[in-house]
This record gives C-alpha cells, structure tokens and sequence, in this order.
C-alpha cells in the first residue's frame, strides 16, 4: 500500500523537493494552514468577477455575438426614436427659434404660433418706457394661401411682416434685401420651405425678381432668406409691415401678434423680463427667447402623440433589449449551474457571482452600444439627408442612450441573477 | 480531540419538516484527526453524502454539534460558512471545472479569494501543483482537451491550491475507470500527506480502500462501531517507498 502512483524512480530526497511546499514526510504530519486569507482589494472586488465575466461570454462566440447584436439592435432603436423626436420638435419650432431678440411679449391665450391671438400694438411702445429697452418690434404673423409659380398648385405659408429696419428679427440673408423689400408687394421667400412651393430660388436664379401670388394678391419675390418650415407651416415669407397690411387686409394694424425686443447691451435679461411683466397690463406674456421655444414645443408635445409615440418606440427597444440579454445571461447560468455551485463551495460569496453576472450584463451593454452608436451615426446621415429632418449625433444624446442601455443591460443581470439561487452547493456531492 | 479539524458529536439532521422529516443522520460522532486520511463507506442512502455536506459547510446544521477548523457549525452564519468552505478543498465526484477556463485559470480560481497573492504568484502557484499532480505540460488546455482523469487530477490540483486545512471529497473515482481513479486518490493522498491535510472521503470503490488511515462505515444514518478503539487513529503508516 502507500504507493504514490506517479512518484518518480528518483530516491526520496531529489523527489521531495520536486514538492517545494510539501512538509517533511517524517515525524508528525505539519499543522494545517491556519490564518485565514486576506480579503481582496475593493478593486480586485470588481476586477477580477469582470475578467471572469469576460472569459465566460468570450468563450461562447455565437451566444455572444447575438447578445451583442441585442444590444445593438435596442441601441440603433432607441437612438433613432430619440433622434426622430427631437428633430420633429426641432423642425416643428424652428420659425420661432429663427426669430433674433432678447424678449418677446406675447398674448397669453396664444397657445400655438400659427394661431396667435392678437394684442394690442401699444404694447411695443409701452415696453419702449423701460430705459433698458432698445427696440420694441410689432410682429405680424398670419397663414395665407401660396400659388406656385410653377404648377398652379394652392398651399398656406407663413407670412411674417415687421419693421425690417428695427434690426432685430435678423434672419439669414434679410440683411441685403432690407431695401428691395421697402418697395411696395415685394417679399422674401424662406429657401428652405418644403419643395412643393416651387422651387423658388431656381426661378430667382433664371428670371430675377418674379411675381408671385400671395392671398389674392400679386406679389414680388425679390430675395431669399432662411427659417426652415415648422409644424405649423411648411413655408415661409417675410415682409415690411406695409407690404403686410397689403397682403392680409382684414388685419387691424393696431393687432399684432408679438412683439421681439433688444435690450441694450449689457442688460440683465431676467430682471428685464420681470420689470416688463410687472410695467405692462396682463394681457401679454413675456418670454424669453428658450422659453418662448419650450412654449411652442410644449403645445406640439401635450396636444399631439408625437412625444408619446416615440417614447413607446425607445421604451420597446429598451425591452426588447433587455429580454434579449436576459436570455442570454439566464441561459448563461442555467447551462453552467454545476460550475457556479462548485465555485459556492470553494467559498465564493452570492455577492461575487452576483458581481459575475452583472459584469457580464455591463459588457455586454459596452459591446453593443458602440456598434450601435456607430451605426446610428451612420443612419442619422442617410436618413436626415432623405428626409430634410435635422438629424444629428450629439453627446448628450450619446450619454442619454448609453445611460439607458447600460440600465437596460443592468436591468436584465438583476433578473438573471435571481437564476443564481439554483446553484446549490450542497447539491454537488 | 479538542484540536481535531473535524469534530462532531451528536449529529442528527432530516430532510422536510414537520410530519414529512425523515431522519437521515442520527447520532453521529466522528473526528478526523491532523493529517488522518478517513475513508467513509456504507450503503447507498445510508446519509453519507449529507454528512460530507454538513461538515463542508455546504448546509445547514439542526442538531448536535459540529466543530470544522475551529468553527462551530451549529448556528453558524451563511457569512461564517462561507468563509469557512474558502479553508475547505472539495473533490466532487464530476470534476466540475469550468469549462471556459484553461486548466491553470482553474486552479488559480481557487486562489483568487485571496487577497493576499497577486494575479502572478496566483498563476505561478497553480502552475506549480498542475505540475505537482503531473500535469505541467498541460496547464494551457481547456476541460475538454483533457481525459477524464487528468480533469480529475486538476480537481485536485485546485482543491489543494487553495492550501486547504481540510479535504473533502464524495466519490472522486465514480467517474474514472478503476486504474484512473486509483491513480488519481493516490496522488491525492501523497500530496495532502506530504503537507498535513486531512482528508475525510466518501468511497464505494473497494480497490482505494488501501489509501485510508481508518475506515468509517455508515449504515442507515449511524456509524458503525469500528473494529479498532473508536475515535483513536491508527498510527500514520509511512507513504513513500
Ligand atoms: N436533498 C434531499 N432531499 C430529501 N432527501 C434527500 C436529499 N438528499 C438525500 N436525501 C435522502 O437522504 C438519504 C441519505 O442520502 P445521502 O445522499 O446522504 O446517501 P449516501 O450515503 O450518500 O448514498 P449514495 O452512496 O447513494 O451516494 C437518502 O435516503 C436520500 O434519499
Ligand atoms: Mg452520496
């Protein structure tokens, strides 16, 4: 008996040292290792059920490619549902933040800008009293009826008309056509109005200032400018408050819409808007330019389901998501369950396979929002392109979705972790 | 013994509760003394394998009094059970490695809770008893690239790793052929001789009995009184040619 089966031929002595920690074979047996072990570092807390993470999902290539491929899938999902929302309720306020001034007053009943509700014009010179004020501009917005020029075809546009010299609703290339625009039914047509316009600045290009219709009225283009179309109206034109009056005559002239303030440079604009909203009678609301813009988002967000609707899609993407990683982590430790019951019996704690899964939930969250966010990039390009929706990438929005996938993946490692109690170690034997 | 690294006495525990316990240890004292090898035999469902489970801290005590390394198993926390099974090597009857990792990864999974070694004298230190346990060469391969009994012989190359004040293991030949598991237990004993650890082991397989330094039979849930003076170990015989 006694015979170690693979003990070398070599005598006794030369064999031991093969065994640097092996006790004398003679005399009482050594005592057994008594101080218990040092507790890992916090850091090799984390690091080290990662790396076991990582070694586990890289070893199955397949299992891991299509977790990845969830994750990706859920990202592009959700980063384009997102993007789509806000290049909409970009687009669809885009007149607004067009305008260039300080404040604005405008009437408190109007709860969309296509639709004002009128205030009084005495307003604007009544702001004029505040010594920090520079300019006061009346702003007349109305929708009327646009005649292509090319087909015939009838659609509405924005008209917008005010004091072009007051210089404070300076928009892209109004500057050069300030004097052309003085000269009676004369107006300057926004170039990036939707196509079915015409094609306005072809024609400008060929024949030089040309008639149009407006209303019932024959009016001439004389320039292009830049605004973009919004919600409320696919195009725009700009012109004098005279031409204005011309063009939409059942307009008082004492009615206007909004008016655009300048403050003098240097002046506070919050105490500014606070000393007008106390001097000014509580038929007008004043705004700052952002909170005019959120105005304007607001109605477009609570009065259509266009907010809802997108977060539906993010928020199906995110389940889809998780589902997918929960599969995949679930079946992770459903496969492996003798193992992590073993690694319980060697004194591994519920917390650190708990580490184990949620590590690998976290990477596969990584490898999958790169793509994903790449991928995204990519879409935003073509698909903005094809559809005039100002479509862009911004960090913000990266963080956001990396946000929400990491919860998503998070999410699923909790659920998945659950699984983990089957590991019983008592089971093993 | 009070220094014993397994002493129970009076152990008794049932599976369910209520009217459904069925009693499946009763009464059991055993020790295991300072590097004794004890080999635990007996019929199948004769509590073996629930004995091994409550020594290793694996479940929970209901009765009587277990003192494993110095820890009192007896209303023991899960806290206090699991830093116990970190002292504890185990040896299961299926290698139970994991199958992603190489064979060194595997043992060095042993030393990981450790925080007193580095990633490197972790892996140095595995690296060493692949070798002690004749398995240098394949530190490298996976589970699946290894024969049945190499796997087991990494099995136990990670029980020791851990340099374990105690070993358990249930059957670790039931699923090697006869010369493989025979091989496999006597490399197990010459390693754990040769650094003082004491093994208490489950066995059906007559052919290992050989490697014990005292035999324990089991008979529905009881010890059997055993041919020598009960509890005092039989003098070490020499392990080395
Ligand atoms: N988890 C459990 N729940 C309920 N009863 C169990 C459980 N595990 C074992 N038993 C019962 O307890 C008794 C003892 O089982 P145990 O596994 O300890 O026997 P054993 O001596 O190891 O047998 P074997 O030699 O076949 O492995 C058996 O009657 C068995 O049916
Ligand atoms: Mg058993």
């Amino acid at each position: 008996m006694n015979v170690l089966a693979r003990a070398p031929p070599a005598p006794p002595p030369p064999a031991h040292g093969a065994l640097p920690w092996a006790g004398q074979p003679a005399g009482p047996a050594p005592p057994p290792p008594a101080a218990p072990s040092r507790a890992p570092s916090p850091l090799a807390a984390l690091r080290l059920p990662l790396r076991l993470a990582w070694r586990q999902l890289r070893f199955e290539k397949a299992r891991l490619f299509s977790a990845i491929a969830g994750v990706m899938f859920a990202s592009v999902l959700v980063f384009m549902q997102l993007g789509f929302r806000s290049a909409l309720f970009d687009s669809a306020t885009a007149l607004l933040a067009a305008f260039r001034a300080d404040i604005f007053l405008m009437h408190p009943m109007t709860l969309v800008s296509f639709r004002p509700e009128t205030m009084p014009r005495a307003r604007a010179s009544q702001a004029l009293a505040l010594p920090e004020v520079q300019a006061a501009v009346p702003v007349y917005l109305a929708q009327a009826t646009w005649r292509s020029p090319e087909n015939g075809s009838r659609r509405p546009i924005q008209i917008i008309g005010f004091d072009l010299e007051a210089g404070v609703m300076d928009f892209p290339g109004l500057a050069p056509l300030i004097e052309r625009l003085k000269r009676p039914d004369s107006m300057a047509f926004d170039l990036r109005s939707r196509p079915e316009f015409g094609d306005i600045a072809r024609l400008l290009h060929e024949r030089g200032p040309f008639d149009a219709q407006v209303g019932n009225r024959h009016m001439e283009v004389v320039g292009l400018i830049e605004i973009g179309p919004s919600f409320g109206a696919d195009g725009n034109v700009v012109m004098s408050e005279l031409n204005f009056r011309r063009a939409v005559k059942e307009r008082a002239a004492s009615a206007i819409d909004l008016v655009a303030i300048r403050l003098l440079p240097g002046a506070d604009p919050q105490a500014a808007k606070r000393r007008l909203a106390e001097a000014l009678p509580g038929d007008v609301m004043v705004l700052t330019q952002p909170e005019l813009v959120a105005w304007e988002r607001r109605y477009w967000e609570d009065a259509t389901p266009i907010g809802f609707i997108f977060m539906f899609g993010s928020l199906m993407g995110l389940v889809v998501g998780m589902v997918i990683v929960y599969q995949i982590l679930f079946s992770d430790i459903a496969s492996h369950l003798r193992e992590y019951a073993t690694l319980k019996a060697m004194g591994y704690s519920n917390g650190y396979l708990g580490r184990v899964v949620l590590s690998a939930a976290l990477i596969l969250a990584v490898l999958g929002f790169l793509p994903g966010f790449a991928a995204s990039t990519l879409l935003y390009d073509v698909v903005g392109k094809g559809t005039f929706l100002p479509l862009a990438m911004d960090t913000e929005r990266a963080l956001g979705v990396f946000a929400m996938i990491f919860a998503m993946c998070a999410a699923a490692g909790l659920l998945a972790m659950r699984k983990l109690r089957d590991a019983n170690p008592a089971d093993m034997f | 013994m009070a220094d014993a690294p397994v002493a129970l006495r009076d152990v008794t525990y049932a599976y369910g509760k209520g009217e459904l316990a069925r009693p499946v240890l009763r009464d059991v004292d055993i020790s295991v003394g300072p590097g004794e090898i004890v080999l635990l035999t007996g019929p199948s469902g004769s509590g073996k394998t629930t004995l091994l489970t409550l020594i290793g801290a694996l479940r929970a005590m209901q009765q009587g009094s277990a003192v494993v390394l110095g820890q009192e198993l007896m209303g023991a926390t899960e806290r206090q059970r699991v830093a116990l099974r970190r002292r504890i090597g185990f040896i299961f009857q299926q290698h139970n490695l994991l199958g992603f990792l190489t064979a060194r990864q595997n043992v060095a999974m042993a030393l990981e809770l450790d925080g007193a070694t580095g990633e490197r004298a972790r892996l140095a230190r595995a690296g060493e008893i692949l070798g002690a346990v004749g398995l240098g060469d394949r530190g490298e391969s996976r589970p699946d690239q290894l024969s049945g009994g190499q796997r087991q012989r990494v099995a136990v190359a990670r029980a020791l790793a851990g340099a374990p004040g105690l070993i358990l293991a249930d059957e670790p030949t039931a699923a090697l052929d006869r010369q493989t598991g025979g091989e496999v237990v006597r490399l197990l004993r010459g390693l754990a001789k040769g650094r003082g650890v004491p093994i208490l082991m489950v066995t059906h397989d007559p052919r290992i009995l050989d490697i014990a330094d005292r035999i324990v039979a089991m008979e529905d849930g009881r010890i059997l009184p055993s041919e020598g003076a009960a509890g005092a170990p039989r003098p070490l015989p020499p392990f080395r040619r």
